[in-house]
This record gives structure tokens, sequence and C-alpha cells, in this order.
């Protein structure tokens, strides 16, 4: 049976439990505030009971610790939502900054300034006034400032940009220390959870390692991986280690290619990070894409603007009668040779106005010809358009032609800008079932011979001259005839639409022709019109064949049977460069096998070729933007692009704010709990003083038999 | 089940919220624009360089069809004086034609008909702000001389057969000039320099070949007649000008006025908004207010 001395010691332990509940309690009260504190409860046990001749006593409490209302895959939850957050958020602030520097132009007065649009159309615009009155020294000065401003706001703009980018870079070397100091001391709190606590929540240590990581997390992308002994292991978003367990593996920087590159163990993950989420990965897109996209558009618009205009000004007469050469060329923009750069270095290298080629070549100072096509170079395609033309040719190889023996297929095909070239394709028999290919395409300007004795070539915009010399002319010689070919064109001598030949050009041909005693030939140009009188005959390519990709040469292989058997699939990739109508590279695709897989080309025995052809695509444009169509679409995308971004980031901060309140829920300080525990915890202390007092008096009681005044 | 006990935090972010809405909707209103940033609304920012830029093309042909209008002006007037001085040429011609003039008066009329000839010449080679109209592209050079080293003497060209156009914004190009060689060289009988050299020389001596002079009398009509042809095209530019004006002007309304719907910002939509973003801040803070009075908490009702 129990004794007094028993339910002392049950109603002491009960105190003793109550004392450390409250401290419990007091130690929630006090950490209330304080960032990554997880509340905690006490563990109540309830002793084992007394068993004394086959009767059970309850044999009081015990309280056995402190427990941490902690949930870690919510909390492993919440820091994969707060990288995601945080990488938007620094994504964000980046991409204000781009965009600030694109404010658009509400159309007053004041918010035009730096308004790179309003400055497009400011320079074109400024073309066209000067096609009212060519020779005014105002409106030629008008052109340069409206050149210099638009120049000044570009590279402004781009300079802007290489700033935010070089601010972005020294942003994300800065997290690096923070992300090494973090992952530094949560390997330390590994090592001291895995010795004090292995098989139980650490508490305050735990506490400290989860704020190390939710730290971490808003840095850099991560992956928590939970280890044996309450252990815990840290990857970056892509897998490579950063903590295991006890060890911790520290992020390097290093330069390249003017940027902060960043290495784990030696290898350069910085794309890994770049998506993995956190500020880092925030920093680094808006760095290594938002940025350099941004500047990649100014540049395309920047180099051609440069260089269509420069060609043109180039091309023409300026006021002073003088037209552009390759050793003086008369260019309003500094030239830029790659697209690259373009943005930064735009600036207007003119300062004579006089200098402004508002006529064309060979034109009085008064025409007003080559202002107008340099104003309508805002109408104008940007960027050439891109097409794919798939062709097909049905031919039936003869098995019997001779070893070195060829065939010819030909076709047209055509390239964005609806031009039709006659592609040819020459086989030559190489003997055992083989057979090589080529691909040629010759690009020519067709004369109009309907004047007797008389060659015109009409050259369209970007066409020009070969610079090989491929041009004849024969003509009459002292009673005899006598051929010339055409000297090549100097660099910078453009024919094109915009303007006559150059005089140069011309004067070289007269040259060639009085060398070889040829008279009674005229030749002439204007408005883009090579004119060649007197001749009697002409011959040759009169502009430069596009340069064709190395696959359109290539091997035929047929099986004994004549069935073709190599190349096994359609000859893609097929590219002809430098089209002399100013097209961008024509994209061939040449079918060898029909839809059903039967192949177009076959070897036979027969003694005959046999050929026929078909078309099966067409060409189509696919970016015919102009200037203003382009930097319209460019902020259309920025803005796009931001506005996305921004989306995103109030979606994810929403599901953080959700995922925390979630976490608060369980894992805060709750101080109406708190105040309520307390309240339990002081009765319950209270009754088991009172409980305590009352044995003490039966104590007494019992030990001074019933004498009060002994023991008191 | 337990509730966030931070929740206060919770609306003081909404709370900045608030306030960050009524600051965009108090630059709005104190600015007049609607989209102040790209991301605001990307689609229209683009639309709105497209406008813009239409819009200061109309602008700027609008300026420079007004350049060229006085040039086209001086021209038509120069043209009228011509075919003034030819009338009286003509009238001349005629009365030294009849047979009824002496000698000292046909060479008077002869005087009187080379005055002519260089008041013409004079017209033909009419500068506007320092640039000569007739001379095609050649407009730093005085395009027409006389050399009377011989009998009749002879008016050359000294400009060329260049035409200038303006081209309007819709691609539309007006003739800005006409050459100077077509109006007053024209082949054959249309040349009135060597219409009226001709009968300068006829009078000359004081005897009138009376077939020559009617011959060269009705070339100088036919001359005339010429020159009025092509004072034509001048006057068809004027009016193309002025009609390319009008419709320019109109469109460029139009787009300003979709530039505005675009761009500005409605004053009444923005001021209810503002109004119902400070509503949602004062209820806000009341909550606020409310939720952490001393009295919200329960420690408050524990005893001292």
């Amino acid at each position: 049976m129990g004794t007094i001395s028993t339910a002392f010691s049950l109603i002491s332990g009960a105190l003793n439990a109550d004392q450390a509940a409250l401290s419990i309690t007091a130690n929630n009260v006090a950490n209330a505030n304080t960032p990554g504190y997880t509340q905690e409860i006490p563990k109540w046990q309830e002793n084992d009971p007394l068993t004394i001749n086959g009767v059970s006593y309850g044999n009081g409490v015990t309280e056995t610790g402190a427990k941490s209302l902690r949930d870690s895959v919510l909390a492993e939850r919440l820091d994969q939502q707060q990288q995601l957050a945080s990488a938007s958020s620094a994504r964000l602030t980046a991409l204000d900054g781009v965009q600030a520097l694109f404010t658009p132009d509400s159309g007053s007065t004041s918010s035009k300034a730096g308004d790179i649009g309003g400055d497009i159309t400011s320079f074109f615009s400024s073309f066209s006034q000067l096609e009212a009155q060519p020779t005014d020294n105002a409106l030629r000065q008008g052109v340069l400032s409206s050149a210099t401003t638009l120049a000044g706001d570009v590279s402004n703009a781009a300079a802007s940009l290489n700033t935010q980018r070089s601010g972005l870079d020294q942003e994300a070397a800065g997290v690096t220390s923070q992300v090494n100091s973090l992952t530094s001391a949560i390997s330390q709190l590994n090592v001291q959870i895995q010795s004090t606590s292995p098989n139980a929540d650490a508490g305050t240590l735990e506490d400290q390692r989860d704020q190390d990581v939710s730290q971490l997390s808003q840095l850099i992308g991560i992956n928590q991986i939970t280890t044996e002994n309450n252990g815990l292991s840290i990857t970056t978003a892509s897998g490579q280690l950063l903590v295991s367990e006890g060890s911790n593996y520290q992020l390097t920087t290093g330069a390249a290619g003017g940027v902060t590159d960043f290495f784990l163990g030696g290898s350069d993950i910085t794309s890994q990070l770049a998506g993995g989420g956190g500020q880092l990965g925030g920093y680094l897109t808006a760095r290594d894409e938002d940025i350099p996209n941004a500047l990649a558009s100014l540049d395309q618009l920047a180099y051609n603007i440069s260089t269509n205009v420069n060609a043109l000004n180039n091309s023409g007469t300026d006021l002073d009668g003088t037209t552009g050469s390759a050793a003086n060329p008369l260019y309003i923009f500094n030239q830029p040779t790659t697209a690259a750069g373009s943005a930064a270095n735009m600036s207007v290298i003119m300062t004579d106005p006089n200098q402004i080629a508002a006529a064309a070549a060979g034109q009085g100072t008064g025409d007003n010809s080559n202002a107008i096509a340099m104003a309508n170079l805002q109408n104008e395609s940007l960027v050439p358009p891109v097409a794919t033309t798939s062709f097909s040719m049905i031919q039936n190889l003869s098995a019997t032609t001779a070893l070195g023996g060829t065939a010819t297929g030909s076709i047209t095909v055509y390239d964005s800008l609806g031009k039709s070239y006659d592609a040819t394709v020459t086989y030559t028999n190489q003997g055992a079932n083989t057979w090589n290919y080529s691909i040629a395409m010759p690009d020519t300007v067709t004369p109009d011979t309907s004047v007797a004795n008389q060659m015109s070539y009409t050259f369209g915009a970007g066409e020009t001259v070969d610079p090989g010399t491929n041009l004849t002319i024969t003509g009459n010689a002292g009673g005899g005839l006598a051929t010339i070919t055409a000297p090549p064109v100097v660099a910078g001598e453009a024919v094109g639409a915009a303007g006559p030949p150059p005089t140069g050009y011309v004067a070289a041909l007269d040259a060639a022709m009085t060398a070889k005693g040829i008279t009674g030939v005229t030749v002439t140009s204007s408005g883009g019109v090579l004119t060649i009188a007197g001749a009697t005959a002409t011959a040759g390519s009169v502009i430069a064949d596009p340069v064709a990709s190395a696959n359109a040469t290539g091997i035929l292989q047929f099986n004994a049977a004549g069935t073709l058997i190599s190349p096994a699939a359609n000859v893609s990739g097929l590219t002809f460069a430098g089209l002399s109508d100013g097209a961008a590279t024509l994209n061939l695709q040449w079918g060898l096998y029909s839809a059903s897989g039967t192949a177009n080309i076959s070897q036979t025995a027969a003694a005959t070729l046999q050929s026929a052809e078909s078309q099966n695509g067409t060409a189509g444009g696919s970016n015919d933007e102009t200037p203003i169509d382009f930097y319209s679409n460019f902020v259309s995308t920025l803005g796009a692009t931001v506005s996305g971004v921004q989306a995103e980031n109030t979606a994810q901060n929403a599901s953080v704010t959700q995922l925390q309140t979630q976490n608060n829920a369980l894992s805060s300080v709750n101080l109406n709990d708190e105040a309520s525990a307390l309240s339990t915890l002081q009765t319950s202390y209270q009754a088991a003083s009172q409980v305590f007092s009352m044995l003490n008096t039966i104590m007494a009681a019992a030990l001074n038999l019933g004498d009060q005044t002994t023991v008191a | 089940m337990r509730v966030d006990p931070s929740y206060v935090s919770n609306l003081v972010g909404s709370l900045d919220q608030a306030q960050g809405n009524e600051q965009q909707l108090t630059a709005e209103l104190s600015s007049g624009v609607s989209i102040s940033s790209l991301s605001q609304n990307p689609v229209a920012s683009g639309e709105n360089v497209l406008l813009l830029n239409q819009i200061q093309q109309d602008d700027s042909f609008t300026q420079s069809s007004n350049l060229v209008t006085g040039q086209l002006q001086v021209a038509d007037s120069s043209l009228g004086s011509v075919v003034t001085e030819l009338t009286s040429a003509i009238s001349l011609a005629t009365s030294a034609n009849n047979g009824t003039m002496n000698a000292s008066d046909v060479k008077s009329i002869s005087n009187q008909i080379s005055g002519i000839l260089d008041e013409v010449q004079s017209l033909a080679n009419t500068s506007y702000q320092g640039q000569f109209i007739f001379a095609g592209g050649q407009t730093s050079t005085t395009p027409f001389t006389t050399s009377s080293g011989t009998s009749p003497a002879v008016t050359t060209y000294s400009g060329d057969d260049d035409i200038n156009y303006l081209a309007t914004p819709n691609g539309q190009k007006i003739q800005l000039n006409v050459p100077g060689s077509q109006i007053f060289l024209g082949t054959g009988s249309n040349s009135v320099f060597g219409a009226l050299n001709s009968l300068v020389a006829d009078y000359s001596s004081g005897t009138v070949n009376t077939a020559q002079a009617v011959s060269d009398t009705q070339a100088l009509g036919t001359a005339m007649n010429y020159v009025s042809q092509q004072r034509v095209t001048i006057d068809n530019s004027i009016t193309q000008i002025s009609t390319a004006s009008e419709a320019v002007t109109s469109d460029e309304t139009q787009l300003t006025s979709a530039q505005n719907n675009l761009m500005q910002a409605d004053v009444a939509q923005v001021s209810t908004q503002l109004s119902l973003a400070e509503t949602q801040q004062t209820a806000l803070e009341d909550v606020i207010a409310q939720l952490n009075s001393s009295s919200n908490s329960l420690f408050s009702k524990l005893p001292a």
C-alpha cells in the first residue's frame, strides 16, 4: 500500500514537473519574437505505477524535457518556395532598372527625352525634311543633330545596361561569402546535432540550423537531404554538394569573359546556379539573360541603322559634289564591324553637314533622291527576312555513264524576297554505284536587250557587280571584235537602286575598253541601271554568286539494285549566303526521299538520263520589321518579360506567405496559448503545493502522535 | 486549429500594398499619364511607339510641305510672269510683222523683244533661298546663259534633267520641280529661247523677212503654250501638296486622339480607384490598431 512518504515523493515530483513546464513556457514567452525560434511544449510522462501486493498505485508525473513543434516537410517546402520568390524578386529589381531606361513616351515634350523610338523617327524624319530643300544648311544640321541624339540615347542606354550588368555581377559575387559562411555554420551544427541528439529533435540547435538553411534558401537554390543521426546534406538545385553532414564545400569565384563565374570543386556551375533559384539565381538570370538580350536587341538596331544609313550616304553625292569611296567614306555614324557592341559604340562621326549625301551619285547637289532613299529606310526591313525552301528532284542516273561522266538537273528556288535562282545539281559518276553531287546557284541579273545593240542591267537594292571579273563586253575594235573582262568593283562601290553605279566603275569600264581599242561603246549609269550601248555582245554573270555551305557537295551511294542508300535522309542545313538582293541566307532542304520514304533519285541501266523535278516548298518572309517595328517589339517584349516576372513574383510571395502562415501556426509562439498554459500550470502548481502542505500537516500529526507542538 | 500568431505582419504587408497602389494612382493623377513603365501595359507601350512614329512622320510632312509650297509658288509665279512677257513679245512681233513699220520701228521692236528675252532669262534663272529652281539638280549653277556671238543668239542650259520629289507618309511622290530645259528649251517649236532669239535676229536689221518672222512668231506662241502646260505640272503639285497636307493633318488628329486614349489617365476612373484604395488603407489601419491593443492579449486577463 502507498505511504505518506510516497505521496510526498509523488507530489514533489509534480511540483518539479510543473516548475519545468513553467520554465518552458517562460522560455517561449521570452523568445516570442526571436527569429527562427520554434515553440516548445513540455513533454509530460506518467511515471510507472508501483505495484504493492498485486495492487497498482499511480506514481506521479515526470517532465522529460521540451519538444519543439516543428514540421520539417512544411519547413522544406517553405524554403523551396522562398528560393523561387527570392530569385524572382532579385530578377524583378534588376528588370525594373532595365525598363526604367525605356520609359514610354507619353507624347509630352518632357517625356521625349531619351526615348529611342522618338529618336529613330526624328532621325528619319530629318531626311524627309531634307527632301524639301536638299541644300539647306539648317536642315542638314538637323540631320546631324537628330543623328547625334539617336546615337547618344542608344549608346547611353547600352552604357547603362552594361553598368547595371556590372552591378549585378558584383551583387552576385557578394552572395558567395554569405553562402560559404552559412554552409560552414550548417556543417558545424550538423556535427553538434549528430553528437547531442542523434535520434530526436535537437531543439535550439535545430532552430539554428533551420534558420541557416532558410537564409541559404534566400541566397541560392538548394535541395535538402536528411541523413542518419539527424544529419543534413545540402546540394545546389542542380545537385552539386554544398554540405555533407559535417563537411562543407566552398563556392569560389573567378573572372571569365568580363563577368564573375562561380565554381564548386573546380567545376564552373554558373549556368546551373542561374536557373537554380535564390537571389543568386535571380541576379545571374538578369546578368546573363535579360540584360544581354536587351543589349543584343539594341546592338542589332544600332548596327543595322548605322550600316544601312552609312552605306546609302556613302553611295550618294554630298553638297560638295563628292561621292564616298573606300579611302574617304561618307559615313554619318561610326561604322560598326560587328553587331556586338554596336549600341555602346554608336556615335556620329560626321561633323560637316555638307557631307550628307542628299543627292544620288552622279546627280547635281540639288538632287534629293538619296535623301528620299535614306528617309525610306524607316519603311524597309531592318533585318533581311529568312526563309527555307524545300525542293526535290526526280532523277534517274544512268549506270552506263562513263567514269567521270556527268549528268545535271536544275530547279528554280526562291529566296525570302521572292527572287528566283536556278539551282543546278551536277552528278559525277565515281564508279561502284557512287556519284558525287555538287549544287551551284548562279546569282545573275538578266540584261534587258529590247533595244538593239544595248544591254541594260537593272540592279535591285543591295545588288552589286560581281567582284570577280565575270562581265565581259565585246565591241568593234579597228574593224574586228575585241572583248574585255570587266574590272572588279572596288569595295564600297555599291550598285543599287538608291543610285547609279559609281562613276568610278563606269570610268574603269571605259578605260578597259579604250585599252583594247574598242570604240563606239558607251557605258552609262542612272537610277540603278547600268547601260552598255553599242556592244555586240555581253556575257557572264553580272553579280556575285552566293556562297554555298559545305554540304552543297557530297556523295550519293546506290546499292546493286540502283536504290539510293546513302545519304539515308534528306539533305538539310544547306545554305547559300550573300544573296545579291539583300535577302538573308537562303536555307534549302533537298528532299532525296518522298513522303512515303521512296528515294527520288535512282541509278538505272537505261542508256539515257531522265530527269524530272519539282518544288514542293515555297519561301516566306519571317522577319520584315522596320526599325520602328523592331523597337516597338523590343519594348513590348521587355515590358511583357517584366510584367511576367512581376506576376510570377507576386504569386510566389503569396505562396510564401501562405506557407509561412501555416508554419507560424504550428511553430511560432502564441502568447495567448502561453498565457493559458501559464494559468493552467499555475493552478496545477498551486494544487500540488496545497496537497504538499496538507501532506505536511498530516505527516506532522502522524509524527507528533497528536501533540501539535513538537513538529509543526 | 492554431492560427498564425503573427497575423498582424501580414496585415502590414497588405497595408504596404495599399499604400503602393495609392502612390501609383496619385502619380497617374498628377502626371496625367496612365502608363509610366513598360510592364504596366507592354502591348500598349509597343503600340504607343508606332503611333508616335506615325504622328511624328505626319508632323514632319506638314513642315516639309510648308517649305516646298513656297518654292512651288515662286516657280508658278515666275512661269506666270514668263507667260505675260511672252504675250507681250508675241504682240510686239505681230505688230512688226504687219509690214507697216519702218526700219527704225522694227529695230525698236527687236530691242524690246531682246529686253523681254533678258527678262524671261532672268525669270528662268529664278532662285529660291539661294537655289536655282529651274536647274534640275544643278541648283547652285545659273541654268541659262545667252551667247550673242552668233545670229540668232544661242541660249544654253547648264542644269540637268533631274526631278525632285517629296514623299508623303503613305509613299505617294509629289513632283517638286520641272527642269528648265523642259520648260524653256523644248524640242522643235517648243523652245522659248529659240523662238525669242530668232525674233530678235529677225528684226535686228530693220528689214523683216515676213515669212520667217511670222513662222518664228507662231513658234513663240507654241512655246508659250508649252510653258503654260509645264506650269500645270507645278500647279498640280501645289494642289497635291495641299490635299496631302490636309489628309495628313486629319490623320495626325486621329492618331493623336488614339495615342491620348492609349496613354492618358482616365481621371474619373483613377479618382474612384484612389478613393477605394484610401478607404482600404483606413480600414487596415483600424484593424491593425485594434489588434495591437494590449487588451487583446490573454495576458491582460491574468492577475498581476
